[in-house]
């Protein structure tokens, strides 16, 4: 026990239960976990990634280390939470990680003590690279299975998380990230100016630093600025706050991300703001002295520990020891004296810390032990003594050690400016030897840091900063920011710092406390020539925990530099990412999961199909009928007999997501040529003509049916996946290269429904449907169109045939779509229709010898699917230039063929290669191959397309269709990729 | 988050848009030679600085806009219409 509830603070009196590891608690409410637990005496909170050191609350803020818990159970559980940034709430449910049985008796520290024992330690620097090399089949068998369970956190849950997620799209004036007083100060005085202003911090009471001040100090005046500032900035109804908010990003635009924690319906919003200026006022953490046993138990951040007292009324021991190398923690050891906790020693490690400081601990009695360091903090779980001693001149060496007891270790190595948001705006931070930390000695646009953030730790001058940068934010947004009142008491921001960055003793000094990695691990990089610090952070995996380096950057980057016998400002800083905090992928995810992760399109006769029982697949982002299985069949069954009922009676089929394009103008006409490479001017008002579309580099890149519905007006037909390409494709061309042309294109996609009613009885099935059109094969020819009308619906029906057979294509009005549909499955009932889904849809235009998608993959010209006699001579379209390349005229180049297996219940590969060889082998001469493949019931027999070097010239030749990775070999015959009715008697009859 | 000021919806995050192509190339005359055709389809500079481009307002009002956006920065200087000309540098103000 060393920590316990010494005084009110700023936290109510109201207590609460809580339970860490299954035992009771009790918190006041205000308190976070980690002010809680330090109230109860505990101490081990969790063990370390790695060696499995025990850990305890290092901190009382964002930086924490250690103290890292998991909140809740089961799927709302939170792995990996700062037990510093997370209020207690009544009932709640907290435990240790990473440790086994519990936090005191950890099996699996044995990490630590084989670390110490064996050179090379296992998890020292570059251990995986170096250890687990071989023999590789090891590795996921058994090196990195045994290593998860050894290192890591918090386990995620494995269930679905039922909470509820949102994201906040906003838009502000001046956006400003820190709410300390600073932040508070540039929020009240831009708020005078009227325009939107946006505050958000990541604690859950706005005041950053001057919550680690007494409340009562200086007659409460520091406290009542800062209630009444916030009270002022309630009142205003153009000031956002948003506090245990986290501005995790800035982005393009000044676009900044943001994460809060709501805790209410909803669990985390994710706020994306578009602000016109951004004031960053984010402050500054303290950074720990690098020691042996620095992450001891009871080893502490003394700002922290100052507002564990003040803030939270929590002491962090009885008998303190405060070891610094600045002046900011002698004011934390004046704090503990005044109310009355025992500082037995301050240990600074310059040479002539400041009389006034000095003075004060005399003052007080507090023992003042100059030029002097801990070497070492020693205790079995917490810290029970240090051993301190003299430091050399230089700066090299320590004399003899002596002993002091403690139950807290205070320690302080100077203050480090968070400057994440300014360098993710572009501003590099640079070194700045006054405060022996990075900042940011330039402004990006639009930006202004202020304060601590920018290296001005003083009370008065940080709130001077953050005023006039308000000023100017507004005064460029023409609008004028105030003056404030500044709280008439002052803060003194000078830190004397003389840097310290690693005691020159023996030990494990940790650097990066939540990844253990020690000093001796970057200086291992160094000896094993690691250069530059983005290599040495990735050897190391320093600052790669969820605390992103914020307290450890720093000192590596200096010892790195001792090492290199360079400045620090030469080494230079890793650069700095976001997400600066942890995020949770809830708020990313916002509402958009499950069913909601993208829409669902859906056709007009999607709920007929769902009532028939159809099986659906997902095409793009339709869910479309696939087959409409009867009773014990599966898929095979299921599109074989559609398959063969379209060819011996009549179906139809759902395909109304065709993309359609409406194209009108005087100009239409000569659009359409440009575009497809075949006439379209020439074609006859209600005559339809398939064409296919080039890319300018002679690739084809759709192809569909348009048909001439007046002289000015086309309806195009594209493939599903090419709806949205090729309108925007037709828009560019009128846009960009052919203003002049008098056109409009518009998307009717979802306008329309659209059928397909192919078969023999075809005919009369829409005969009986529609009276009153005649569907003869005088007055309704093949490739012609035919309007009518049903009940209200207006029909467009076009005569053309996807797979083979006699078929129409019915279009109507969407709404009216499931009702035709319907009337047309009345209608045929005694021609026996049904209706057939996509796989059958595969099946028969794969017979009929029809690209799809699958053959037009980008990659083939109108020669490789035989259609280069389609191509006009007459008139210039758009790819007609560089299809004349030679490498694309090139007879060589495989071509579109059928293949028929020569054992017709051997099934074809799609993707397989085509070979000659009767065996699979490396280096096999590949000569084409197979893009789709379906059982055919009009041939009994498997048969495929594919594309195969001089193809066309080789009908009849038995090669083999090749899946080495299977081990797959079918032998197939080359035949004409027209299995079905070559001739077209049947479409035409 | 790039933001493009598109003349007729206003300015909208890049998400609405979709990138089309550089918008300094001139289309070549349908008779024009292989050569030219091959440079006009497939050669670009790979510039670094101001930058005219093609942006495509898909999810807006489908328009097709000529931007000059600062491929270091991501700046966006200018928007206009495919056949606007950007005015001369350094009058440049979005
Ligand atoms: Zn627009």
């Amino acid at each position: 026990m060393s920590g316990f509830r010494h005084g009110a603070g700023r936290v109510g009196e109201k207590e609460l239960q809580f339970s860490f590891d299954g035992r009771m608690l009790a918190a006041r409410e205000g308190d976070t976990i980690a002010s809680a637990l330090m109230a109860n005496g505990i101490e081990v909170v969790g063990r370390s990634f790695k060696y499995h050191r025990a850990r305890g609350i290092t901190s009382c803020g964002p930086e924490e280390t250690g103290a890292l818990v998991t909140i809740g159970s089961g799927a709302c559980s939170e792995p990996n939470a700062r037990a510093t940034m997370h209020q207690v709430t009544s009932g709640m449910e907290v435990s240790s990680q990473n440790c086994w049985p519990s936090p005191k008796l950890d099996l699996l520290s044995i990490n630590n003590v084989v670390g110490s024992i064996l050179p090379g330690s296992p998890f020292s620097a570059g251990f995986y690279y170096k250890t687990f090399m071989w023999p590789a089949k090891l590795w996921y068998s058994f090196y990195e299975p045994s290593i998860r369970r050894a290192a890591g956190m918090g386990k995620v849950p494995t269930e679905a998380d039922p909470d509820v997620y949102d994201r906040v799209n906003s838009f502000t004036d001046v956006a400003i990230i820190g709410g300390g007083s600073a932040g508070l100060a540039a929020a009240l005085s831009a708020a005078n100016s009227g325009l939107r202003v946006l505050l958000m911090d990541e604690h859950d009471e706005f005041g950053g630093q001057l919550l680690n001040e007494p409340r009562n100090l200086k007659d409460g005046q520091l406290e009542q600025w800062r209630l009444d500032t916030i009270a002022a900035l309630h009142a205003a109804d153009n000031v956002t706050l948003l506090c245990k908010t986290v501005c995790w990003g800035r982005f393009d635009g000044n676009t900044l991300a943001a994460h809060e924690v709501v805790d209410g319906k909803v669990r985390h919003n994710y706020h994306k703001i578009q602000a016109k200026k951004i004031i960053i006022a984010t402050g500054a953490i303290e950074r720990p002295l690098v020691f042996a046993n620095n992450d001891k138990p009871g080893v502490m951040l003394a700002s922290g520990a100052r507002k564990m007292l003040n803030h939270y009324g929590v002491a962090a021991g009885n008998k303190l020891v405060v070891f610094t190398n600045n002046d900011s923690a002698y004011q934390v050891a004046f704090d503990y004296h005044d109310q009355g906790v025992q500082v037995s020693a301050l240990v600074d490690s310059r040479q002539k810390p400041p009389a006034a400081l000095l003075k004060g601990c005399m003052e007080r009695g507090i023992p003042v032990h100059v030029q002097c360091v801990v070497t070492k903090a020693k205790g079995w779980h917490g810290v029970r003594k240090v051993a301190i001693a003299d430091l050399a001149a230089n700066g090299q060496g320590v004399g003899q050690t002596r002993i002091i007891e403690c139950d807290a270790l205070l320690h302080s190595g100077g203050w480090t400016p968070q400057v994440q948001m300014a360098a993710h705006g572009g501003t590099p931070p640079v070194y700045d030897n006054q405060i022996a930390a990075f900042v940011v000695d330039k402004q990006a646009e639009d930006t202004w840091s202020v304060a601590a953030a920018e290296g001005e730790f003083g009370l008065h001058e940080g709130i001077d900063q953050a005023v006039m940068a308000a000023k100017a934010a507004c005064q460029e947004l023409d609008s004028d920011a105030n003056d404030i009142v500044k709280p008439s008491h002052d803060l003194i921001g000078d830190l004397h710092i003389e840097p310290l960055w690693r005691v020159p003793s023996k030990g494990k000094q940790l650097v990066d406390i939540q990844h253990d990695v020690t000093a001796a691990d970057v200086v291992q990089s160094h000896l094993e020539g690691f250069v530059s610090v983005e290599h040495m952070k990735r050897y190391t995996t320093l600052g790669m925990a969820n605390d992103q380096g914020r307290t450890s950057n720093v000192n590596a980057l200096a010892i790195m530099a001792q090492c290199q016998g360079q400045s620090i400002a030469e080494t230079g800083t890793t650069r700095f990412r976001s997400p600066i905090a942890p995020v949770s992928m809830g708020g990313i995810g916002g509402r958009e999961i499950g069913a909601h992760f993208k829409p669902l399109r859906r056709t007009p006769m999607q709920e007929w199909h769902e009532r028939q029982g159809a099986v659906f697949v997902e095409t793009g982002l339709f869910r479309r009928a696939q087959y409409y299985p009867l009773a014990g069949e599966g898929i095979n069954e299921a599109y074989v007999r559609e398959t063969a009922h379209v060819r011996s009676k009549v179906a139809m089929c759902d395909v109304s997501t065709l993309g359609k394009i409406e194209i009108v103008g005087p100009d239409a006409a000569e659009l359409l040529d440009r575009v497809y490479i075949n006439m379209f001017s020439s074609l006859p008002v209600n005559k339809a003509r398939y064409g296919l579309m080039l890319r300018e580099d002679g690739h084809i890149f759709d192809d569909g049916t348009t048909s001439r519905l007046a002289e000015d007006r086309y309806f195009m037909t594209t493939t599903t996946a090419k709806a949205g390409p090729a309108l925007a494709h037709l828009e560019r061309c009128l846009e960009i290269d052919w203003p002049e042309l008098r056109v409009r294109v518009s998307s009717i996609s979802e306008r329309w429904a659209a059928m397909a009613i192919a078969g023999p009885d075809a005919r009369a099935t829409l005969q009986k449907a529609f009276a009153d059109i005649d569907f003869s094969n005088e007055s309704f020819p093949f490739m012609g169109v035919v309007h009518g009308q049903h009940h209200g619906a207006t029909l467009r029906i076009l005569r053309l045939s996807f797979s083979g057979e006699m078929a129409y294509e019915v279009y109507t009005e969407a709404d009216h779509g499931e009702a035709v549909w319907q009337h047309i499955m009345d209608s045929g009932e005694e021609f026996d229709i049904i209706p057939y889904g996509l796989e059958a849809l595969g099946a028969l235009r794969i017979e009929k010898g029809h690209v799809t998608g699958a053959e037009l993959d980008g990659r083939v010209t109108v020669g490789d699917v035989n259609m280069a006699g389609m191509a006009s001579k007459k008139k210039w379209f758009i790819g007609k230039n560089l299809m004349q390349r030679e490498g694309l005229q090139d007879d060589a180049r495989p071509k579109l063929v059928g293949l028929k297996a020569v054992n017709p219940s051997e099934a074809i590969q799609t993707g397989s290669i085509l070979v000659t060889e009767t065996q699979a082998k490396a280096g096999v001469d590949k000569q084409g191959w197979v893009s789709s493949m379906t059982y055919s019931p009009e041939l009994n027999n498997y048969i495929a397309l594919g594309f195969l070097a001089n193809g066309p010239s080789r009908h009849g030749e038995r090669i083999y269709a090749a899946y080495p990775l299977k081990g797959i070999h079918v032998e197939v015959e080359v035949v004409s990729n027209h299995f079905v009715d070559p001739t077209n008697d049947r479409v035409k009859g | 988050m790039i933001r493009i000021n598109c003349p007729h919806c206003g300015e909208r995050e890049h998400a609405e848009f979709t990138y089309g192509e550089d918008a300094s190339r001139l289309l070549p005359a349908n008779d024009a030679n292989l050569e030219t055709w091959n440079e006009y389809v497939f050669e670009r500079d790979n510039v670094a600085g101001e930058h005219l481009e093609y942006w495509h307002h898909a999810l807006g009002c489908r328009s097709w806009l000529k931007v000059q956006r600062n491929t270091l920065t991501h700046d966006i200087s200018w928007v206009g219409f495919p056949h606007d000309t950007p005015p001369a540098q350094g009058e440049v103000k979005s």
